[in-house]
């Protein structure tokens, strides 16, 4: 597809360089001399430096042929702007990201008016995926799959446990009556590993497990982890994250105390958030979070703009006996140190935004043509997990899969059939029709085809 | 340095070579010519080279950073005009290896120089491979690489930028590897087309085979002593001369006249420099060798053809220049200078680094009588890059040094006065051809010794790479970890 990316700061970076990875045709347009150099040297893309709010600057990168264009400058308006002319000239895909919660209330008069398709804001869906990370506090990670109806959970394996130390093809003899999840994936010392029934857990393993939502709560409550229900949750920073999640976890029953450096920000925000218990002072000063109760709270979250402030004060709540620390960092690459301090939860508000826009992507790739319906990348993108949809013609339907040949290092992770999840074993088949996830530890694969073959 | 990556991709390269001389090896199997041995050997040892350090070399990495971009570009063409040197050796035709390397570097590098006095009764295929060559090395033996291998690495930027003329590399298309697909077939296009209209033009098959490569590459073999100028006839010499003139345009606006922006196209900037220095050159030799040949027509004929020739650094002659009024001769060393567009099989300085140096001394001399005017050089309607500026004022330095020096090295030798090793030093440097002097146009290189034919050699491969992809080899930082 030809795509367009206007705006190559951090996210518009991350995503041309994804997008150009799974051989896209992609033009960035970008102000800045010296960033057009650096996606030059580095991508392999087409650079344009201008104004993407300028229609001759749209039409040079081929704004009229574009199947999709993304608008990620700082600016909202020159977003909305961009998609708005591009539209107009022919692009057939709009995607804005727009951050201000003034442009929020409007929203869909706005799309509607500027033919935006997609509205992205980076800091409500960082603001909900720490809302799922509050209702799972036990997982460091969890994505969900097939509409809502997989999830596939990551926790960190501890000596306690009672899965650790057993053969995964073992453990229901082992251990009466523990819920049947899916070992999708472990990521040990940095690498990730994609585990077959010789697999032995161990302590400090990152597993991630896949089920249907009630059969992973009964997994967690068999593996004695799910006792921790979050009622008070203390947020570091009044940004924009913490407002959305406020607004999003209070009507959940939360109490919620938040720090704010700035006055005249707390009073805005005791002001727009009547329950939220809002606090003038800075956050990162031990005193004043030894002084609000820091130890006696059930989640801590860190969401200053500074990345450093908020893993140092992470750091700080978990010695504090916190059971749930979040932290926001924004810097690609640092995740495996930052595990191996004891931080599990890390948000990405980046990485979130570019995985939120880089999911449409390949939807309306797949009304296009390539098959994969959606593709989520796993452990800071060292695995990916792909859905399928099987179709009549596919040589592998109805044939179990113990009779198949599946590529290794590719797991068929589940099955969902009609609405039902099936963890599948050997004997399981693959229905045309079905929603097929695979779990790989390679990208670039387009097709179930590539992976299974008769 | 990933110094995998680059023995990988140099083994890349060179099966690339042993496939490129199947045709060369098919003619000589056809005509008879007794040459088929010495091409099975060249691609048996390309093989048996390349075939271990393409399997054998498993780079922990594909990302091709600046430094191993510039190496591998510099060493594959190295390494080509090595080997493609061998089949005159095993041939016989040129018994001895450093006039073979010679001749094969400066088919590669499309410039043309010969150390052949006799033509008579040479082996076709090798003729064939001759000019093969040329048309290999007029787009590039890396862009042909991306364009067949683009997956092979990360980040081909740099390939293409150290390979292709210009002081900026653009892309036609997204992707690298589509853009070198695109280059090459708008490339064997028009080379196929100026095949037909030289046979319709009353050439033979062979003759118009070689004569359409040497003119596509730019370079300027022929399989005759006289050139072009053996077929004595208009017809061929304006067909040509056109031909010339189009293969040094930048293949960017070819791509975007079949895209349906001629209209843009035509309002190139870097297109008007280049129409009008070679106009201007051309009415101004054809009135100063008016006299010579009494018509105007007839002046035009030849003054067009070697504006032509020149300009674009192809280097065919129809007349002996050395023969011309002086002036005449010097308009003629004016645009060896300047070369033909960027991104074009032309060699050169290119005509959009004249452009750019013309508006930086013209912006110098506003800036010591008016200091606080603030002065944007523009070009193709944008302002250009301080940066891009600065480094075409380094590389001018550069190349007029390299120049001076190449001089100063054939000179030692004492062979020849003043005229021939300057401008041996610099047409080799600029790809064309003939020089002036002793190496005119009706001469050859023949009479340089092995130390001068491989000093100009290294000056052919500097102008092909545009000098700091072959500068960066004798820099010691390069060689060093980190």
């Amino acid at each position: 597809m030809h795509i367009l990316v206007v705006g190559a700061g951090k996210v518009g970076h991350m995503i041309a360089e994804h997008l150009a990875r799974e051989e896209h045709d992609v033009t960035v347009i970008d102000r800045s001399d010296e960033v057009v150099h650096r996606i030059d040297d580095t991508l392999d893309v087409m650079c344009i430096r201008g104004n993407g709010a300028n229609a001759s600057t749209l039409l040079e990168a081929g704004a009229d042929k574009a199947d999709i264009i993304i608008a990620t400058t700082a600016s909202d308006e020159t977003n909305m702007l961009c998609c708005l002319i591009a539209k107009r000239l022919g692009a057939k895909f709009a995607i804005a990201r727009i951050r201000d919660p003034e442009f929020n209330e409007s929203l869909a008069l706005l799309q509607r008016e500027m033919g935006i398709d997609l509205a992205v804001n980076p800091e409500r869906a960082t603001a909900l995926e720490i809302s799922r990370l509050l209702r799972f506090p036990f997982a460091s990670n969890i994505e969900a799959f097939a509409k809502g109806r997989v999830e596939m959970v990551e926790f960190r394996a501890l000596e306690k446990d009672a899965v650790v130390g057993i053969p995964l093809r073992e453990i229901h003899h082992k251990l009466r009556g523990i819920p049947h999840v899916l070992y999708a994936a472990v990521e040990r010392s940095g690498s990730a590993i994609i585990p077959n029934g010789d697999f032995v857990i161990e302590p400090g393993d990152r597993v991630h497990v896949a089920a249907d939502m009630v059969t992973i709560t009964t997994y967690f409550r068999y593996l004695g982890k799910n006792s921790l229900r979050v009622k008070d949750v203390m947020m570091l920073g009044g940004g924009r994250i913490s407002y959305y999640l406020a607004r999003m976890i209070v009507p959940m029953g939360i109490h919620v105390s938040m720090t704010e450096i700035n006055e005249k920000k707390a009073l805005d925000l005791s002001e727009a958030l009547p329950e939220v218990n809002v606090i003038y002072g800075d956050g990162t000063d031990q005193e004043l979070l030894d002084q609000e109760g820091l130890a006696q709270m059930d989640a801590f979250i860190a969401l200053c703009d500074r990345d450093e402030e908020n893993l140092m004060t992470g750091l700080y709540a978990v010695r504090q006996g916190v059971p749930k620390v979040v932290v926001k960092n924004n810097r690609g690459g640092y995740d495996d140190i930052i595990n191996a301090m004891g931080l599990d939860s890390i948000v990405s508000p980046k990485a979130i935004t570019c995985a939120y826009i880089l999911r449409y992507v390949r939807q309306r790739e797949n009304a296009t043509g390539t098959r994969v319906e959606r593709l989520y990348k796993l452990m800071d993108g060292k695995a990916e997990a792909l859905e399928f949809i099987a179709r009549p013609s596919d040589p592998y339907v109805g044939i179990p899969l113990k009779d198949l040949t599946i590529r290794p290092g590719t797991l068929v992770a589940v099955i969902v059939r009609r609405g039902k999840v099936i963890v599948p074993f050997g004997n399981d088949h693959i229905e045309a029709g079905d929603s097929v996830v695979i779990l790989v530890r390679e990208s670039g694969v387009s097709d179930l085809n590539e992976v299974i073959r008769k | 340095m990933n110094k995998r990556l680059v023995i990988r991709l140099l083994g890349a390269i060179m099966l690339i070579e042993a496939l490129a001389m199947l045709p060369s090896m098919l003619i000589s199997i056809v005509t008879h010519d007794g040459c088929v041995q010495a091409f099975l050997n060249t691609i048996a040892i390309l093989c048996l080279c390349g075939m271990p350090m393409w399997l054998l070399a498993r780079p922990k990495e594909s990302n091709l950073r600046a430094r191993e971009g510039f190496v591998t570009v510099a060493l594959a063409w190295v390494i080509l005009s090595a080997f493609g040197a061998l089949p005159f050796v095993f041939s016989g035709m040129i018994p001895n290896y450093v006039d073979a390397l010679f001749e094969s570097v400066s088919g590669f590098t499309t410039t043309g120089a010969t150390v052949f006095a006799n033509f008579e009764g040479a082996p076709k295929g090798i003729m064939f491979w001759r000019s093969f060559t040329h048309w290999i090395g007029g787009m590039g033996v890396l862009v042909l690489t991306l364009a067949l291998l683009p997956s092979m690495t990360g980040r081909a930027s740099h390939l293409a930028r150290a390979e292709s003329p210009g002081p900026s590399f653009s892309k036609i298309v997204p992707k690298m590897g589509d853009s070198a697909k695109i280059l090459y077939i708008i490339y064997a296009v028009l080379t196929i087309v100026e095949f037909g209209v030289l046979m319709l033009c009353g050439m033979g098959p062979y003759d118009a085979a070689i004569h359409a490569m040497g003119t596509a590459g730019t370079g300027g073999f022929s399989n005759y002593g006289a050139s072009v100028g053996a077929f004595d006839s208009a017809l061929i010499d304006g067909v040509i001369t056109f031909f010339m003139v189009l293969f040094g345009i930048n293949f960017a606006l070819f791509y975007r006249v079949l895209t349906g922006g001629w209209r843009d196209a035509l309002k190139s900037e870097e297109l008007h420099w280049y129409l009008g220095i070679f106009t201007v050159c051309t009415l101004g030799v054809t009135l100063l060798i008016m006299p010579q040949y009494g018509s105007f027509v007839q002046s035009l004929r030849y003054g067009s053809f070697q504006i032509a020739s020149i300009i674009s650094t192809t280097g065919y002659a129809t007349a002996d220049y050395n023969l011309w009024h002086p002036a005449a001769q010097m308009l003629v060393l004016f645009v060896m200078f300047t070369g033909a567009c960027a991104g074009s099989t032309a060699g050169g300085m290119k005509v959009v680094r004249v452009a750019l140096l013309s508006k930086l001394a013209g912006r110098e001399v506003r800036h010591t009588f008016q200091p606080r005017k603030v002065q944007v050089v523009r070009f193709e309607g944008k302002g250009t890059d301080e940066n891009i500026l600065a480094q075409t004022a380094v590389f001018f330095f550069a190349y007029i040094a390299l120049i001076l020096i190449g001089c100063f090295l054939v000179s030692l030798e004492g062979k020849y006065g003043f005229a021939a090793n300057f401008t041996a030093a610099l047409t080799c440097v600029n790809n064309v051809g003939p020089g002036l002097a002793e190496i005119g146009p009706m001469y050859n290189f023949a009479g340089y010794g092995p130390f001068g034919k491989l000093i100009l050699s290294l000056l052919m491969l500097c102008g092909r790479l545009e000098l700091f992809p072959i500068l960066v080899l004798f820099h010691p930082a390069i060689w060093r970890k980190g």
